[in-house]
């Protein structure tokens, strides 16, 4: 019989094949005193928290088989230690960087969901990410999936509540918050969002002056710009205002992605009212050495993440927040010469939560039944995505992927 | 009985034309109005990238043919521009991005022809194709390739584009052949280049992917046709059937009624406005078809129309971030590309060489979101506010043809006057008398400004940086945001 890791079924019925996995559930069990109240999981307060790590991340350094010999056989220079990995059962574990998340995910708070891809695998940078973020592999789309989602949520007579319900922390909107008529701000920094104009501040009093005296003329779009204009104006001392009400209750570490989640709690806590942030940690394009490179990234990955939840659940907010992470693809079985990795497919999925019924989904792939040398996925990416719409978000996920798919138990 | 007069500075299209209904059979004719600043300015932005007064006003002076023909048929030879970025640099996998990049913005910044690089521009975004896929030399050589092409006759360019190194990496059509064929040129062909959604069945894609089949890149970087990759049979496309190859379906695809009114439609949204009327789009579709698919007779004819010069069609598109950037660009007389432009125009939303998708840029009232707008107001807020020279031994960006000292020597130290002046340049007097009013206000104010220690009145004190500030001002006005 093929093993098996444990699987988290519904609430918290546990089933298991084979393997000796009743530490790993007690720790699930014991870290989870309350039972988790499902019966408002799609409350419309719901906050979605997409953290994409950029670049690919090596998936089998991240949840590492680590009883598999064949993963210290192929990796010879890059596969971690036996004594140093984090185990979660008595075949996976995490990387030691993941510190943070272990701990949430000791306390039940992570999903790790294994295996996950698409069919067709692309290992294309550029495309992967197109595909992940359109969640369409086949077809090219114009939306982003969460674009979709909140196109659906707020048709074009229903504006959002808040000009921040959906943001993207950095300066570019990804491809998957690109929405047909909602509007999403791209945020790079704080005080880098408003009508900049150095010290000369008549200059910014004027243009105060100007968009708000603008009138609409006769040209069809000079309207339209004109309102965007005063928003855009007034957006950065609103953005300000609004989340200075709130004061972040966890320490941040002083790296760009940390600094990203500390502005997102304050973005959802705050009467700015964000339901979508979109943030984002890279590069973990690791084709040489890699160790070094991942390891850091992940340690600022699960650092920043124990300390987001922390933050939330001091202002009585973990409920309310579920975080998602994903990476266009993982990396290739075996290390590449320069002690890296290449390109590769399938890779495992954080996804925690206050409300996240933690544990680990799915079986970790293959090291050895290989689709050209690469991971065979189990889970598709849009069964997740299908999951957080309607468990989570409350729609309908065949409106906004274009298809049914199985949803996934981890909420 | 006099005709009411009309106060130009209380709306920007009064008084541009007099509005009243256009029919069908007088919108293509040639327009014989009058043709003043603003029909030059409106003509230079659509045409090409806009231009500094001077621009403006020698184009003006040719009255409507004359400066439609030199925009058209340049006789002057343009100035020197590199065929391709320095190959140590554009084969260089860490700096080749924005070396072909700036290559091309240099160009669309610098060229005397500035319709031909526009067409080039049109064409990026119909045929769209990414740096993010395509290398970096490909991706040059298509920008030529439109550049050379693109005034042309469709059909011609339709088969350059076929055998393009770039497309054939972008729609994987160097990997369609006879033993595995792959649809996805054919289905761009049919969907986005030439005919549009619904206009086509499944099978016409099946049909022509095998027609299409045969195309690889040698090891000299060049398109070569492989005929024992090539489908020979016989295939059906669009109802007509024999051994078609590429040539014989791009001939099929062209004599469609459809695909005449598709390009007229594009054609008519680009240069005239987003949404126009069938009547208008079938004129065009007979223009483009009469003139054996050229493009050049067709954006001639529409170029010269009553149509382009109505009120319908004045201030009538967003302008794309391209259009925004080196408008500006070429308005203050820049010579040189500011470094970080090509970041500027991602945040703006438009990347050149890294359109979205295959789709292209949306384009129109999808630039417009608070974070583009306030990516194109920082823009031109940065421009205006480097008087010091250039990082990298460039020289300072805002340029001769606003020098404040020109100005104020022309001027005088007359705040009133200056306003006049840069509210002409910059959006021809399409603004309402209370926009003037403030930018006056401005020129006064006593608020701190950037070196002033005693705040006072426009005046010797003062008058570089408030010059400079009023600028952003009026590029930053909602008006100037529109073609």
């Amino acid at each position: 019989m093929q093993r098996k890791d444990f699987v988290v079924g519904s609430a918290l019925s546990v089933a298991f094949l084979g393997g000796n996995a009743s530490q790993a559930l007690a720790q699930v069990a014991s870290g989870s005193p309350q039972l988790p109240s499902f019966g408002n999981a799609n409350d419309p307060d719901n906050v979605l928290v997409v953290v994409q790590m950029g670049g690919g991340n090596d998936g089998l350094n991240t949840v590492i088989p680590w009883s598999d010999d064949q993963y210290h056989r192929v990796r010879p220079q890059i596969a971690v230690a036996d004594g140093q990995i984090l185990k979660l059962n008595d075949r996976i574990g995490f990387n030691p960087a993941l510190k943070g998340l272990n701990e949430l995910y000791k306390q039940g708070r992570v999903a790790v969901l294994q295996g996950v891809g698409y069919p067709n695998p692309n290992r294309s940078h550029f495309e992967s990410t197109q595909i992940w973020e359109t969640a369409s592999p086949d077809r090219p789309q114009q939306y982003g999936w969460i674009g979709r989602y909140l196109d659906k949520r707020f048709p074009l007579n229903a504006q959002p509540p808040s000009m921040f319900e959906a943001v993207s922390l950095g300066d570019m909107l990804p491809a998957a918050l690109v929405a047909s008529h909602v509007e999403v701000p791209a945020i790079g920094a704080l005080n880098a969002y408003g009508y900049n104009t150095g010290r000369d501040l008549a200059s910014k009093q004027s243009a105060g002056v100007l968009y708000d005296g603008a009138k609409a003329g006769q040209s069809p779009y000079l309207s339209m710009i004109a309102t965007t204009a005063r928003d855009a104006y007034h957006g950065g001392d609103l953005l300000r205002k609004q989340t200075a009400e709130f004061t972040n209750k966890a320490t941040y570490a002083p790296n760009g992605f940390a600094q990203q989640l500390a502005l997102a709690a304050r973005l959802i806590g705050s009467s700015a009212g964000a339901k979508i942030v979109f943030v984002s940690i890279g590069s973990f394009d690791t084709h040489a050495g890699q160790r070094a490179q991942q390891d850091r990234l992940l340690g600022y990955l699960g650092d920043g993440l124990l300390a987001f939840y922390t933050d939330l659940a001091a202002h009585g907010l973990a409920d309310k927040v579920l975080t998602m992470t994903f990476s266009e693809f993982g990396r290739r079985v075996a290390g590449n010469a320069s002690a890296g990795t290449d390109h590769g497919t399938a890779a495992p999925m954080f996804i925690l939560g206050g409300r996240v019924k933690g544990g680990i989904y799915g079986d970790h792939p293959s090291l050895t039944d290989l689709d050209h040398g690469d991971l065979k996925f189990a889970t598709d990416f849009r069964a997740v995505y299908a999951t957080v719409i309607e468990k989570w978000l409350g729609r309908d996920p065949s409106d906004v992927l274009g298809g049914a798919y199985p949803t996934l138990a981890f909420v | 009985m006099q005709p009411p007069k009309i106060d130009t500075t209380t709306d920007p299209q009064v008084g541009f034309r007099p509005p009243g209904t256009l029919d069908a059979a007088t919108a293509l004719q040639p327009y014989d109005g009058r043709f003043g600043t603003r029909h030059a300015a409106h003509l230079l932005r659509r045409a090409g990238f806009g231009g500094s007064d001077a621009d403006v006003a020698h184009l003006a002076s040719l009255g409507m043919g004359g400066a439609v023909d030199s925009l058209l048929h340049p006789t002057t030879p343009d100035a020197d521009f590199p065929a391709y970025p320095p190959s140590d640099k554009l084969y260089d996998i860490k700096v080749s991005h924005p070396v072909a990049q700036y290559w091309w913005l240099d160009r669309m910044l610098r060229t005397q022809h500035p319709l031909v690089e526009k067409m080039t521009l049109f064409w990026h975004n119909h045929f769209a194709t990414s740096i993010n896929k395509v290398p970096a030399q490909y991706m040059c050589g298509m920008i030529n390739l439109f550049r050379d092409q693109g005034l042309g006759r469709f059909p011609v360019l339709l088969s350059s584009v076929t055998r393009d190194p770039a497309m054939l990496i972008w729609l994987d059509n160097r990997y369609n052949a006879k033993a595995h064929p792959n649809e996805n040129y054919a289905r761009e062909v049919m969907e986005l280049f030439a005919l549009g959604l619904g206009n086509y069945t499944e099978d016409d894609i099946k049909e022509a992917a095998r027609a299409f089949t045969g195309w690889s890149i040698d090891a000299h970087q060049q398109a070569v046709f492989i005929p024992a990759r090539h489908d020979d049979g016989q295939k059906t496309v669009l109802g007509h059937t024999g051994p078609l190859g590429a040539e014989d379906v791009i001939a099929i695809i062209v004599s469609q009624p459809v695909h005449q009114r598709f390009l007229a439609h594009k054609l008519l949204e680009f240069f005239v406005y987003s949404d126009p009327e069938d009547e208008l789009i079938e004129g065009v579709a007979q223009v483009y078809a009469l003139s054996g698919f050229d493009v050049a007779k067709t954006v001639g004819t529409i170029l010269r129309s009553n149509v382009f010069y109505s009120t319908r069609a004045y201030r009538a598109i967003p302008k794309s971030p391209i259009e925004l950037a080196i408008g500006t660009l070429r308005y203050l007389g820049a010579q040189t590309i500011p470094a970080n432009l090509v970041y500027q125009l991602a945040r703006m939303g438009q990347e050149p060489l890294n359109p979205p998708s295959v789709k292209g840029w949306d384009g129109g009232p999808t630039w417009i979101n608070t974070t583009t707008l306030l990516a194109r107001f920082n823009f031109v807020n940065g421009l205006i506010a480097q008087t010091a020279p250039g990082k990298n031994g460039q020289p300072a960006v805002p340029a001769p043809n606003v020098a404040p000292d020109d100005m104020v020597q022309r001027l005088g130290m007359d705040a009133a006057k200056v306003a006049a002046a840069i509210v002409s340049g910059v959006v021809q007097d399409d603004v309402t008398s209370d926009v003037r009013a403030t930018i006056v206000a401005y020129l006064n104010s006593q608020t701190p400004s950037t070196t002033v220690q005693n705040p006072v009145p426009f005046g010797p004190e003062n008058y570089q940086d408030k010059i400079r500030g009023a600028l952003a001002l009026t590029l930053n006005l909602p008006v100037n945001q529109l073609d």
